[in-house]
C-alpha cells in the first residue's frame, strides 16, 4: 500500500510536469513548416540572451512561425486543457458524480448562443474580441440561470441541478439553432468553425484573453481543494462536519464556471477533456482533491496540446481540428482505463 | 449534572408533513440516550433536527445552553457530531481521507490538517479498531468495518455530544454489541450519546434511558425498565408485544405475539403454494 502513495507521489509531482514538457516540445516542432527540437531550444536561448546553443542558426522565418504561430497556439492549448481538467475535476467533485463536466451546468450552450449571436449579428468581424467577449458573457449568464433555477431556500440540492442544467442547455440549443436558421451560409460556416473547436490561428491576443480568468480560476480552485473533499462526501455529511455547503457549492460553481467559459471563449468547445482526464486521474492517483486537481490541471494541459500536435502531424498537410482528436484518443484511452480498473477492483 | 441538550416543545418534520408534535425532554452530560419506535415515527427526524440537518417546524433546542439556531456551523460542528444512516460515497476515499474530514470545524479555510490533527484521526481509528484499515476504500469494506471507520470519523470531530442513527443496524451481533460498548464506554468517560436503536434488547442492555417515540409524538422517556413495558410497546408499534426478563442474563426480552392463522390467511397461503385458486 505505502508503494501506491509513492507511485502517486512520483506520478504526480515528477512524470506529470516531464510530460508537459515533452508535450510543449513537440508542439513548438511539430506542424506545416519543419523545425528540430533543437532549433526551438535555440530559438529560446537566443530570445533569452543564453549562452547555450550559439552554433545553431534560427532564420528569422523559423523565428516568426515559432514566436508568432506555434507559442501562443501551445500556451493557448496548455491553459485551455489545463483549465477544462481542473473545471472538471471540481465540478465532478461538487456533484460527487464522475460523469459531470463543464457542460453539464449549461456553460458550453450558453458559450455558443453568445458565439452565435456575435456572428449572426455581425459583430465578430468587427473586432477579435467581440466573439469570445459574447461567448463569455452567454457562457455566464447560462451558468446564473441554472443556478437560480436550482437554489430553494437558501440551497442548492444537487439533482435540481443537474436537471436545470440539462433543461437550460437544451432550451439554449434551440435558440442556437433557432438563430442559425436565419444565417446565411458563410456565417453558419464560421460558426461551425468555431463550435467544433480548435487551437489554429490563436495568437498573443487570445493567450492575454485567457490567461487572467483561468490562472486566478485555477488558483482558487487549487487553494479550497480540502474542501471540496468534504463537500464530495455529500451535503449532509459536509453539514455534520460544520461546512457552509452553499456558500462552497456556490463558490465552487462559480470559479469553475469563470475558468470553463473563459477556455471556451479563445478556443470553442472543446469536448471530453473536462470529463476524461479527471476521471483518468481519479483511477491513477485516487479521489483525495488535493492531489487530484493539481493532476488534473497538468493532465488537461498536456492531453490537448498533445492531441493538437497529433492532429497536426498525422496526416501530411493537412488539419485535424483539436476537437475531433481529443474525442478520437480520448476514447480508447479512457475504455483501456476503465476495463483494467474494473480488471483490478474484481 | 450539565444539561448538554433541551428540546423544547419541538415540531419536527418536513413542510408539507408534521412527523412529531410537541416533544420535550432534557439530556445530562454521560447519559446514553436511545431513541426507539416503529418505523416511520420519526425518530431519524428528531435527529437530524436536534444536529441542525432539518429546520425545526416549531419549538426550540439548545445544545450545552445555546440555541443551534445562534450556533455558526462550525462551532455547533465542535459541539455535536453526527452519523447518518446511510452513506452514499461515490468515490473511493480511503478511512483515513474520510476519518480525518472528522477535524475539518477545527481548520481555517486556507489550511490543511496539522501533524496534531492526523495523529488524532490516528488515535481514533487505532481506538475503533481500523488503523490497519487506513489505506482501504470504504466502499471495499464489510459493514462492520465501515461502520467503525464512520464511528471514527465522529470521534475525530471531538465533540461532547455525539448523535448516532442506528449506528449498529445491519451488522452482525459481534458488531453490534462493539458498537453500543464503545458507546457506553465513551458515556462513562464524559461524552453524552443520543442514538436510534431498532434493536430493543440492545438498548434495553445499554442504554442509560430510552425515548419511546410513535405516533407522532414522545410516548415514554424513563429507565430502559420503565419504557420497555408490553402495555407501552404495544401502544407504540400497534401490534401485541410481549415482554420478558430473561432470569440467566438479567436482561429484557422483546417479542411480538403471532397473530392467530384465520381463514382467510391461511387460503392466501395454499394460494402462494400453489394449491388452491385465488378466490376474487
Amino acid at each position: 500500500m505505502k508503494n501506491f502513495y509513492e507511485k502517486r507521489t512520483f506520478f504526480l509531482w515528477i512524470l506529470l510536469p516531464c510530460l508537459v514538457v515533452l508535450a510543449v516540445a513537440l508542439s513548438m516542432r511539430s506542424g506545416q513548416y519543419d523545425t528540430s527540437v533543437e532549433c526551438v531550444l535555440a530559438a529560446f536561448s537566443h530570445a533569452a540572451g543564453l549562452p547555450f546553443f550559439s552554433d545553431v542558426t534560427v532564420t528569422p522565418e523559423q523565428q516568426a512561425v515559432l514566436w508568432h504561430i506555434r507559442l501562443p497556439r501551445t500556451l493557448v492549448g496548455l491553459m485551455v486543457g489545463a483549465g477544462l481538467g481542473i473545471s472538471g475535476a471540481v465540478l465532478q467533485g461538487i456533484f460527487s458524480n464522475p460523469l459531470a463536466d463543464p457542460g453539464i451546468i449549461g456553460v458550453s450552450s450558453g458559450a455558443s448562443v453568445g458565439a452565435v449571436l456575435a456572428i449572426a449579428l455581425g459583430v465578430s468581424a468587427v473586432n477579435v474580441f467581440s466573439l469570445p467577449a459574447f461567448a463569455f458573457a452567454g457562457a455566464m449568464l447560462a451558468v446564473g440561470l441554472t443556478v437560480s433555477l436550482s437554489m430553494r431556500h437558501g440551497r442548492i440540492p444537487v439533482m435540481t441541478l443537474l436537471l436545470s442544467g440539462v433543461v437550460v442547455g437544451m432550451f439554449l440549443s434551440a435558440c442556437t439553432a433557432a438563430i442559425l436558421t436565419v444565417m446565411n451560409e458563410q456565417k453558419m460556416q464560421q460558426y461551425l468553425f468555431w463550435t467544433i473547436g480548435g487551437l489554429d490561428y490563436r495568437r498573443w491576443d487570445h493567450v492575454l484573453l485567457g490567461i487572467v480568468p483561468i490562472a486566478s480560476g485555477s488558483f482558487f480552485m487549487l487553494l479550497l481543494s480540502r474542501h471540496l473533499n468534504l463537500l464530495a462526501f455529500g451535503e449532509v455529511e459536509a453539514r455534520a462536519a460544520g461546512m457552509p455547503v452553499t456558500f462552497f457549492r456556490l463558490l465552487f460553481l462559480s470559479l469553475a464556471s469563470l475558468t470553463t467559459a473563459a477556455g471556451v471563449c479563445i478556443s470553442g468547445n472543446i469536448g471530453f477533456v473536462g470529463l476524461v482526464v479527471p476521471h483518468m486521474m481519479r483511477l491513477l492517483i485516487g479521489p483525495d482533491h488535493r492531489k487530484l486537481l493539481p493532476a488534473s490541471l497538468m493532465a488537461g494541459g498536456v492531453f490537448l496540446v498533445a492531441c493538437d500536435s497529433l492532429g497536426r502531424i498525422l496526416i501530411q498537410g493537412m488539419e485535424i481540428r483539436v476537437g475531433i482528436m481529443t474525442a478520437f484518443i480520448g476514447t480508447p484511452y479512457f475504455l483501456y482505463l476503465l476495463r483494467r480498473h474494473m480488471k483490478l477492483s474484481s | 449534572m450539565q444539561e448538554m441538550i433541551r428540546v423544547a416543545g419541538l415540531y419536527a418534520g418536513y413542510e408539507r408533513q408534521v412527523i412529531l408534535e410537541n416533544v420535550s425532554f432534557g439530556v445530562a452530560a454521560g447519559e446514553m440516550v436511545g431513541l426507539i419506535g416503529p418505523n416511520g415515527a420519526g425518530k431519524s427526524t428528531l435527529l437530524k433536527t436536534m444536529r441542525g440537518i432539518l429546520a425545526p417546524l416549531a419549538g426550540e433546542i439548545s445544545v450545552m445552553g445555546q440555541r443551534i439556531g445562534d450556533l455558526p456551523a462550525k462551532e455547533f460542528a465542535k459541539r455535536a457530531a453526527y452519523l447518518q444512516q446511510h452513506l452514499e460515497m461515490t468515490f473511493g476515499y480511503s478511512a483515513r481521507e474520510v476519518v480525518l474530514s472528522g477535524r475539518y470545524p477545527y481548520l481555517s479555510w486556507w489550511r490543511q490538517e496539522r501533524a496534531q490533527d492526523i495523529a488524532i484521526a490516528e488515535a481514533c481509528m487505532a481506538y475503533t479498531g481500523v488503523a490497519e484499515l487506513a489505506e482501504k476504500p470504504l466502499q471495499a469494506m464489510s459493514g462492520g468495518q465501515r461502520q467503525r471507520v464512520l464511528l471514527a470519523k465522529v470521534l475525530a470531530q471531538q465533540t461532547p455530544v455525539l448523535f448516532l442513527d442506528e449506528p449498529a443496524t445491519g451488522l452482525d451481533i459481534i458488531y453490534q454489541e462493539e458498537i453500543f460498548r464503545f458507546c457506553r464506554e465513551l458515556c462513562a468517560a464524559g461524552k453524552t450519546v443520543v442514538l436510534v436503536a431498532h434493536e430493543l434488547s440492545l438498548a434495553a442492555r445499554f442504554c442509560s434511558r430510552l425515548l419511546l417515540i410513535g405516533r407522532g409524538a414522545l410516548l415514554a422517556d424513563g429507565l430502559p425498565r420503565e419504557v420497555l413495558t408490553a402495555e407501552r410497546l404495544t401502544g407504540a408499534y400497534g401490534a401485541p408485544v410481549q415482554v420478558v426478563e430473561n432470569p440467566l442474563t438479567n436482561h429484557v426480552e422483546v417479542f411480538t405475539e403471532a397473530e392467530k392463522g384465520t381463514g382467510r390467511k391461511s387460503h392466501l397461503l395454499q394460494v402462494i403454494l400453489g394449491r388452491e385458486e385465488a378466490a376474487s
